[in-house]
């Protein structure tokens, strides 16, 4: 602990008098080796066209299907992108311990830094350091709190989870009948906008045709979500539909139902595109439908990261630059679509 | 607190229980029927039937288990962080034989429990390593091993159908996990009651000095009890494994704090030297009770959360004044 206090300052003035060196005079760099990176920023964004890019990426310990994908992802693109250097760290699981460990990821002289905060208003002062420092920051799926703390950010619309699949729901229900809902962690954003968007799409479309007879946490877990479901197939004698806030939870929650043989009573719908979902979905029954939260993120902003650090921006786009926001959105996954992007499930 | 040493000191001969267990025992049962009629009257149609009752205590049955093994350690003054994690792992690792038959996945997991207990316990009881960070260590240690080995991916085992029995399968109407929670109930309570080895854990948890005076190998006692619990974790594993027909790598997060919640409302004393199976029994099956009550209601989760502690609260001052 008292080491680790100890080596966040040292390395952050490393990092600071690396920097200063380079802008000083460009000519020391030639003599430094481990110092071309820094030659690159003095250019602006516009780092050299042949050179590798270094590429520096956070994220929080895999404990959950979603986040390991979002590391295997990034190290997977960067190693198929072939000219980029990837400096990777994660496996922590509280924002100050992230914060460190981006300190030290920054003291390598990295050109650009991929970041998935573990909070975003918590990791926000490091990010602000890295692009004072002129190492541009890419946040993936939390937003930061500051707009100045990064250059890009990538996100999965949580909201529109919520909105499309109370959409679905109306359309399969036919505005009538018995919903319950079960979310993810009470008093999280990610839970908040997955229940927002479902109840809003449900009054808007529905009023008080579909009543959601049931709505409880199960903090993203199976085992959870199993019990939490058992429970509410006690209380409730018809149930028609369920919609899960994340699909490893759901694993639990199809576990109860079928466990109470009750499967042909109702169907259920998933978040985020894991594989074992799609395989649910792809054989038919309870399981009917998924929305799209997908790790793929991660690679994507590794290949944002690399064109801002090449000063390109998307080929398809008319902007000379990548653009400062991206909402991926959730697309809906049923039987119908399931083969075409069962590849994207982790 | 003070039959401990006594009984360490008049040997083997003395019997371990007091009174005052046996008044919160009964403090107990007036709480579960307090939250029964409570329960009743507020929930008329779904509470307090036969198959509402039945799912209560099949839920209670994983925490159950891991709580029994955890009084055994409670009782001699330790604290095991890491029976959550190591129900993952020891699922996980009972998932490695998917292919090979149910038999293959109970010794799977029964290996890595004992294991990962065996670990602890040398860690403790030959290392001097003081319980709660041994365990916390474990705690860390055993989620990683099971996201490791499992590659992060939940394992099938839907083909499994002995395994899944124990989520799924019953016997005369009771389900076949309920049967395993009160058979391992039963068992622990001749185990801590009528058997030397019982008063031993008792004794070594009321006055380890005593004990070893009395001539109790107390290591030897203090090493048992961890790899205890690591048996009573594949038992969970297993019972969990059934129910949700996958292993997990991420189930069994923070059981450790509701077996130990359970063993502490039932009356075990937290330094040891002290412990009632029964008291865990109805500790235990008071919070499944509580949570299927809440959630009967579908109260919302942050008066969920209050009422549940007042609850607790409640349930420990009524049994103080008893």
């Amino acid at each position: 602990m008292s080491l680790k206090r100890l080596m966040a300052p040292l390395c952050l003035s490393l990092a600071l008098g690396v920097a200063a060196c380079g802008g000083d005079d460009s000519e020391s760099d030639q003599a430094n080796t481990n110092t071309t990176t820094t030659q690159e920023e003095q250019g602006g964004t516009a780092a050299s066209q042949d050179g590798p890019v270094k590429i520096a990426f956070s994220a929080p310990g895999a404990d959950h299907g979603w986040m390991a994908a979002i590391t295997d992802n990034a190290r997977a693109e960067a190693d198929a992108l072939g000219d980029v250097e990837l400096i990777a760290a994660e496996g922590v699981t509280d924002s100050a311990a992230q914060a460190d460990q981006i300190e030290t990821l920054l003291a390598q002289d990295p050109d650009v830094l991929v970041m998935l905060p573990n909070e975003g208003d918590a990791l926000t002062p490091v990010a602000q350091k890295a692009t004072e420092q002129g190492i541009p920051v890419v946040a993936i799926d939390r937003a930061l709190s500051s707009p100045g703390a990064a250059r890009a950010f990538i996100t999965g619309d949580n909201y529109g989870i919520g909105w499309q699949a109370g959409n679905y729901f109306a359309d399969e229900l036919e505005c009538q009948g018995n919903v319950v809902e079960i979310q993810g962690i009470a008093g999280i954003q990610v839970t908040e906008d997955r229940s927002k968007g479902f109840t809003d799409a449900i009054k808007r479309r529905c009023q008080d045709g579909i009543e959601i007879v049931a709505s409880q946490p199960a903090d993203f877990v199976p085992d959870k979500g199993l019990s939490v479901m058992e429970n509410i197939l006690q209380a409730n004698d018809q149930i028609d539909a369920v919609y899960t806030h994340d699909d490893d939870m759901a694993e639990g929650v199809v576990a109860a139902i079928e466990n109470a043989n009750r499967q042909d009573e109702m169907f259920l719908t998933g978040a985020g595109g894991s594989k074992a979902a799609m395989e649910r979905i792809q054989a038919g029954g309870l399981f009917r439908a998924t929305f799209l939260y997908n790790p793929v993120m991660s690679a994507s902003a590794i290949r944002m990261a690399r064109l801002i650090a090449r000063g390109e921006g998307f080929e398809e786009l008319k902007e000379p630059e990548v653009p400062s926001q991206i909402v991926v959105p959730a697309t809906r996954v049923t039987q119908e679509n399931v083969e075409d992007v069962i590849d994207l499930g982790f | 607190m003070t039959t401990a040493p006594e009984a360490a000191q008049k040997g083997v001969g003395v019997k371990a229980p007091s009174r005052r267990i046996e008044l919160q025992e009964y403090a107990l049962v007036a709480v579960v029927a307090l939250i029964l009629i409570v329960g009743a009257i507020l929930e008329p149609g779904s509470f307090l039937t036969s198959d509402n009752m039945l799912n209560v205590v099949r839920q209670a049955s994983v925490v159950g288990v891991l709580a029994i093994g955890m009084t055994f350690v409670i009782a001699t003054g330790g604290i095991d962080l890491s029976v959550g994690s190591m129900v993952a792992a020891a699922s996980i690792a009972g998932g490695q034989f998917v292919d090979s038959g149910s038999f293959m996945f109970v010794l799977g997991a029964i290996g890595m429990g004992v294991l990962l207990g065996g670990i602890n316990a040398g860690a403790i009881a030959y290392g001097k390593v003081v319980p709660f960070i041994a365990t916390l260590a474990m705690f860390t240690m055993a989620r990683g091993l099971a996201l490791w080995i499992s590659d992060k991916q939940p394992i099938s085992i839907f083909n499994l159908e002995g395994v899944r029995w124990f989520g799924t399968g019953e016997i005369l109407g009771i389900p076949s996990a309920v049967i395993v929670f009160v058979l391992v109930t039963g068992l622990a309570w001749v185990l801590l009651n009528r058997t030397k080895y019982g008063r031993y854990v008792i004794a070594v948890g009321g006055n380890r000095e005593a004990a070893r005076i009395a001539g109790i190998n107390t290591k030897r006692i203090i090493f048992s009890v961890y790899v205890l619990s690591g048996f009573c974790v594949a038992i969970a594993a297993i019972l969990v494994a059934g129910r949700l027909s996958s292993a997990s790598p991420i189930v069994g997060n923070l059981y450790e704090l509701d077996a130990i919640a359970a063993v502490v409302i039932g009356g075990t004393a937290l330094a040891g030297g002290r412990a009632t199976i029964v008291g865990t029994f109805l500790g235990v099956i008071t919070f499944a009770l509580i949570f299927n009550l809440l959630t009967l209601m579908d109260l919302a989760v942050e008066i969920q959360q209050v009422t549940k502690g007042l609850i607790i609260l409640a349930a420990v001052l009524i049994q103080r004044r008893s």
